[in-house]
């Protein structure tokens, strides 16, 4: 390293961003393009640092091989931090096995936590938890400590393990304490704060009420058969029958179900689950039909029979029927849950993570900016969408540093 | 041109509250290196820090049997050791580029990093009086009984070469091993060199051959 990068590299690594691009800005060489792209990202030009470190990572020589997957890395950050879910992941992980060969363990760590984040995003969340469970979080420094405890919070947050994300994001406050950083510890305070507002809503013998995240953890382990319109399954203790790809049947057992203990009418059943107006002889034979799938789906926990008026469910046992639903019910909420992380997203990347076509999530914003529930701003694919109401807490970039020396 | 492998002798630090090592000199008595904000001496038997001077302390050191010579940013500062005072400060050639330093001859010689050569410069003036060539990044700098050597880092890759003043032909390259790669460069006047090893903190004594 020469002597203006090691004191730019100073600068930077003290927070003193205009001092570091102050001593690089008029040089092109490879760590002059690095830091400049660390530095302008901290700044919040984010466009800027993603071109300078793209050019660093090409101008470092072919066996400069840390220093660019270091670039790499960073990249990799912003592109997350701005929802870019088509920046190829496996460029990620290549710079990671990279940086593991060297020995370069903390950006390692730091690369394979922002692909935990990014599978956590697209909703892979066993092949998060593995990828996590390969990292040694004990030699993490205070804000890489924090980021891999909020990862293991949101997996439990996804997964209704309420206890092990409280411990998790405990830990992960006290590590963005330790950090410093003001941004880090808002962001764990925002994950904390989902933890405190209604995750569902509980629909039960005609009565609705919310439910805290950990109620319905509470919920799914009482032994009540569940009608869950939250992931469209149900499900009683452990076992789940999902219905997700059939939602018919899943449509006629929400209606079973919030009508139990009493029966559901023939008209209601054939209103909400084939949207016709009236129950005419077609469509009496197409739920018998289709009841009697239900019936096959549902075997191991009720059964269903008919009724003069229509059909009621019968559970196994001396068990409770409930609606788990969604706290507010709209056709467009799988979109507002994405975007209620505050983050600016776009329409492609919330296709990726809804994994729905882009044309289905691209009606479904624009229903939603019509009610005014979301905003766009930028043009073409610059174009992002967000929750104007949200207060939007930053997804903190904790950047590698750029230099194998710092 | 000869190649063999460097046999390190001793490894000095990692040093407290140093993260990393830039340029190194010898004294005569003490090994002094620089640490970004800081010039340390060291006391070869015991290992350890005896002596610090507050300066800024990027790339190279150097010693030319009174002063200490300091490259901090695009500059080269020349400082008394006993008050640590900045007596003068001259331009580096390398606008900032520059890396390795030493005294020889009456004449500082400047590594240039990624410009991959070494300056001869006029310890009054800073001005420029010859330029050799290299073909990898240079580090470390120094002169001992008439040889030229430098150090240079590249990726994974270091080694201790000794160049012909006049042509720059490699004469002898010593290869680092794996891992241990060199910042700074000075010999301690006989069989020795000690070498920065830049993040790792860590000062390393390599027999010098010959």
């Amino acid at each position: 390293m020469d002597s203006m990068i090691a004191a730019a590299a100073r600068a930077l690594a003290a927070g003193d961003l205009l001092g570091a691009l102050k001593r690089v800005a008029l040089r092109d060489d490879a760590p002059a393009l690095a830091l400049r792209g660390i530095a302008m990202a901290q700044l919040g030009d984010l466009a800027r640092a993603k071109a300078l470190l793209k050019d660093a990572a090409r101008a470092f020589a072919p066996r400069e091989t840390v220093a660019k997957a270091r670039c790499i890395v960073a990249e990799a950050e912003i592109a997350l931090v701005s929802r870019d879910l088509a920046w190829p992941p496996r460029e990620l992980a290549a710079a990671r096995a990279t940086l593991e060969a060297h020995g370069d363990r903390l950006n390692a760590a730091h690369a394979r936590l922002l692909e935990v984040r990014r599978m956590l995003l697209i909703g892979d969340l066993d092949d998060a938890a593995r990828s996590l469970r390969e990292l040694d979080a004990e030699p993490l420094p205070p804000a890489l400590r924090a980021s891999y405890e909020m990862a293991l919070a949101g997996i439990a947050i996804r997964r209704l393990h309420t206890r092990t994300a409280c411990d998790a994001l405990e830990r992960a406050a006290q590590a963005a304490h330790d950090a410093g950083i003001p941004a880090l510890a808002a962001e764990v305070e925002g994950m904390n704060h989902v933890l405190r507002i209604p995750a569902g809503r509980l629909i039960s013998r005609g009565g609705a009420r919310p439910l805290l995240l950990g109620e319905v953890e509470a919920l799914f382990a009482s032994g009540s058969l569940v009608v869950d319109a939250c992931r469209y399954a149900v499900r009683e203790a452990q076992t789940v029958v999902p219905l997700a790809t059939r939602p018919v049947l899943f449509a006629l057992a929400r209606v079973l179900a919030e009508r139990w203990p009493g029966d559901a009418s023939r008209e209601e059943l054939v209103s909400r689950a084939f949207r016709g107006k009236e129950a005419d002889e077609s469509h009496r034979a197409r739920l018998r039909v289709e009841m009697g799938r239900l019936r096959n789906e549902l075997r191991a926990f009720a059964d269903i029979s008919a009724t003069k008026e229509g059909f009621v469910l019968a559970p196994k046992g001396d068990r409770e029927v409930v609606v788990l639903a969604p706290p507010v019910e709209e056709e467009e909420g799988a979109v507002l849950a994405l975007l209620a992380d505050g983050e600016a997203w776009s329409s492609s990347a919330l296709a990726i993570a809804l994994g729905a076509s882009a044309r289905t999530v691209q009606r479904s914003l624009e229903a939603l900016a019509q009610a005014g529930k979301v905003h766009a701003f930028g043009r073409g694919p610059a174009r992002r969408w967000t929750i104007p109401s949200l207060p939007g807490f930053p997804s903190t970039l904790l950047l590698p540093g750029a230099l194998p020396e710092s | 041109m000869k190649t063999s492998k460097a046999e390190i002798l001793r490894e000095y630090g990692p040093f407290p509250g140093k993260d990393s090592v830039a340029g190194v000199t010898y004294d005569g008595e003490h090994m002094w290196f620089a640490s970004g904000d800081k010039l340390n001496a060291v006391d070869t038997a015991a290992g350890e820090i005896v002596r610090s001077i507050d300066i800024s302390a990027h790339a190279g050191t150097a010693f030319d049997g009174k002063h200490l010579f300091q490259i901090a940013e695009d500059r080269i500062q020349k400082i008394d050791p006993l008050t640590g005072q900045v007596l003068a400060t001259i331009p580096a050639p390398g606008n900032g580029g520059d890396s390795g330093l030493a005294w020889a001859e009456g004449a500082l010689w400047v590594g240039n990093y990624r410009g991959r050569k070494i300056h001869q410069i006029d310890p009054e003036t800073g001005a420029v009086l010859r330029e050799i060539e290299s073909n990898r990044f240079v580090t470390g700098v120094t002169w001992v009984d008439g040889e030229l050597w430098h150090a240079t880092w590249e990726g994974d890759d270091s080694e201790l070469r000794r160049i012909d003043p006049q042509t720059g032909e490699v004469l002898h390259r010593l290869e680092m091993p794996a891992g241990a790669n060199v910042s700074g460069l000075e010999s301690d006047g006989g069989s020795q060199f000690f070498c920065g090893g830049g993040g790792s903190g860590k000062i390393r004594a390599v027999r010098r051959p010959g």
